[in-house]
């Protein structure tokens, strides 16, 4: 692996109870690129984040950032190296008891000792950059879905992390905030230079603005490359995923017994 | 016969497990650097858990305090020992009923207010956001909550014994008539400072920390579904009435039992 | 900021509530004396054939008002019967003379226990630690009877 690469992921092992979730994932995350991480649902793509974010241990395997291992960290130095970080929750996450301001002051109220007339600065710059610096004094409860990711995207960037983990941005978004998230997110990645980490399964619009693309199936990673090259992959699972097949090698029905006989069984048995 | 025993092992781990990471929690989360910020979210806390709680410890006080008046008249005046009615009151309010009876009010009402909250946080993924901004939810969230309860909790339960006492002055003295001086006096003569008022202090001390701990452990660890709130709700006000009582058994053994 | 300021008002004022309420309780409730010196008793030893069921921190009067209470009770291997130590006021230190007497009296009759002081008037007084020679013994309700059954099937 090169030096360049900001998170390197090497022979992750995880497993919840007795499901296996990952069973060896290598991963490079490179500096100053998008790194989109696809895969059907379930297969743990949120828990991958986490794992990166620390936030849970794995069976074997490391994390490395910026040349740390995460998971070897104390708790302290864990927190500092959080502050690198920032995250885009699926649901947004924006502190119910704050209004928008404050939600993208939080961070630096809490890591930064800078005035309140610095702090004013840097809130209205991030939020004119997601464009709701007039939307300051509303409650996260009034905000729609995709305010409520813009406004949580502008706290993710608030202390200009390194480092910045996107978790399903474009899931449940209508067209046009669909859009506008897109746009932000590559907009962000070239103005700060920052180094993403997509996760999604919304083929279309990631692969509209990745760098380099991993997608994941069973607990393992399945094929990896530039978008281009996964539009042409020959692989009939990749295939079927890039081009959204209903059915194919990864199937429509859960496994279940013959439709026919489960059907008549049941009829004869009563 | 192996499954039964191997099955009641696996409760004992797990219950040993819970209560393991129960206790660390709570470690962890009531011991830290104070600070000026962690004072005002204390103060915010206090607001949501003790004063809100007022109005219903105050209201059921009263009743509380006037059905003692009204029970305990029609049987001692059967022994013409109805002057005994302010040691009555004052006596099963101090050391039973307004620990007690608060307790369980405020595990229905804060705590479980306390659950819906944290879980609701943890559910809205507020919790991990917040650990990945690199604050400790323990610290931030969870401490201000668990020093406001037991603070607020002994508080409350003191406003429980004073207005209980008043709801029995009314309906005795005012109603029933029994005559205002021995109502006091007896009750000054009979009620020690320690013994009586500051046993009854040190059990809402404990159940305060018993119920908030419960409440608040309860919503930081439950399934984060709409499903996992609504039952560590119920779980939080169950289990923290039981601790409660039991507890309140074996305090009372301890402190008035004779036990000591 | 204007909410804010509210609400620590509004603490403040549960916070003041709940130590008026203790003080309350200490004063009106249970009858402390804030003035009262706790220091300002003085010891009394008297020895009692049967206490009955006198306890500890019961009552110490004299012509019906309190004027003490019992601090400790033990049985006295000498001649096997209870020594009662009393705490009682100090404004009766070196007034009450050495023959006075104690008494175990029941309030009522199915009331609780306390001590009964009676003057006596002999010109010595009892000081500190001091020993009340005369007492008299609580009455045993069982013992009444029996003594109630016996004369009566003498006569």
């Amino acid at each position: 692996m090169t030096s360049s690469a900001l998170v390197e992921v090497e022979k992750l092992r995880f497993s919840r109870g007795d499901r296996e979730i990952f069973r060896g994932v290598d991963l490079s995350i490179p500096r100053g690129k998008i790194t989109a991480i696809m895969g059907p649902s379930g297969t743990g793509k949120t828990t991958l984040l986490k794992l990166i974010g620390g936030q849970l241990v794995p069976d074997a395997g490391r994390v490395l950032i910026a040349g740390h291992d995460v998971h070897r960290l104390s708790r302290k130095a864990l927190f500092r190296m959080r502050r690198r970080m920032g995250m885009l929750f699926q649901s947004g996450a924006l502190f119910s008891d704050l209004n928008v301001y404050e939600n993208v002051a939080f961070p630096l109220r809490v890591h930064t000792n800078l005035p309140e007339s610095m702090v004013r600065d840097v809130v209205l710059m991030k939020l004119e950059a997601v464009g709701l610096r007039g939307a300051r004094e509303l409650m996260p409860s009034e905000l729609s879905g995709g305010m409520t990711r813009r406004v949580a995207l502008a706290r993710a960037v608030a202390l200009d992390p390194e480092l910045i983990l996107y978790d399903e941005p474009f899931v449940g978004q209508d067209p046009i905030s669909m859009g506008v998230l897109v746009q932000l997110i590559k907009r962000l990645n070239e103005a700060l230079g920052l180094t993403a980490v997509v996760v999604s399964h919304d083929i279309k619009e990631t692969l509209s603005i990745a760098d380099y693309v991993y997608v994941i199936a069973d607990g393992e990673v399945m094929a990896h490359g530039t978008p281009a090259s996964l539009d042409v992959e020959q692989d009939p699972r990749v295939y079927q995923f890039v081009h959204g097949e209903p059915d194919g090698p990864v199937p429509f029905h859960y496994p279940a017994n013959d439709f026919h006989e489960d059907i008549l069984g049941q009829g004869v048995r009563s | 016969m192996m499954a039964y025993i191997t099955r009641l092992g696996r409760l004992g781990c797990d219950l040993l497990e819970a209560m393991g990471r129960a206790g660390l929690f709570l470690v962890q989360s009531m011991f830290g650097r104070p600070s000026a910020e962690g004072f005002r979210l204390w103060l915010v806390q206090m607001h949501m858990v003790g004063v809100m709680s007022l109005a219903i410890i105050l209201v059921s006080g009263l009743f509380i305090g006037m059905v003692l008046a009204l029970q305990g008249y029609t049987i001692l005046v059967d022994f013409g020992a109805e002057q005994a009615l302010g040691q009555m009151v004052s006596l099963s309010l101090l050391r039973e009923l307004a620990p007690v009876v608060a307790a369980l009010l405020f595990a229905g009402r804060a705590g479980s207010a306390l659950t819906a909250e944290i879980g609701l946080m943890k559910a809205t993924e507020q919790l991990t956001s917040m650990e990945m901004i690199g604050v400790d939810p323990l610290r931030r969230i969870v401490a201000p909550r668990l020093w406001a309860g037991f603070v607020s909790l002994p508080l409350l339960t003191i406003g429980f014994s004073v207005i209980g006492i008043w709801g029995g002055y009314l309906v005795g003295v005012q109603w029933l008539g029994v005559f205002d001086g021995s109502y006091w006096g007896n009750m000054q003569a009979s009620v020690e400072f320690i013994d009586d008022i500051g046993n009854g202090l040190v059990k809402s001390l404990v159940f305060a920390l018993v119920v908030t701990w419960i409440a608040v452990f309860q919503g930081y660890d439950l399934v984060p579904t709409s499903e996992g709130i609504s039952r560590a709700t119920t779980r939080t006000v169950v289990y923290s009435s039981l601790a409660v009582l039991g507890l309140d058994f074996v305090l009372t053994a301890v402190m008035f039992g004779g036990l000591s | 900021m204007k909410r804010s300021k509210m609400m620590e008002f509004g603490v403040g004022l549960f916070m003041l509530a709940g130590i008026l309420g203790l003080v309350f309780l200490g004063l009106k409730v249970s009858g402390l004396d804030p003035t009262g010196r706790p220091n300002d008793t003085f010891e009394l030893t008297a020895n009692f054939a049967n206490i009955g069921g006198l306890k500890p921190r019961a009552r110490v009067t004299m012509a019906g008002v309190t004027v003490g209470r019992v601090e400790s009770i033990r049985l006295s291997t000498e001649w096997y019967d209870a020594q009662v130590v009393m705490s009682l006021n100090s404004d009766l230190l070196g007034k009450l003379p050495e023959d006075s007497t104690a008494a175990i009296l029941t309030a009522g009759l199915l009331g609780e226990q306390y001590v009964g002081l009676y003057v006596g008037g002999a010109p010595d007084t009892l000081g500190e630690g001091d020993t009340i020679r005369d007492t008299q013994s609580a009455v045993v309700l069982e013992e009444l009877i029996q003594q109630f059954i016996s004369s009566a099937v003498k006569d």
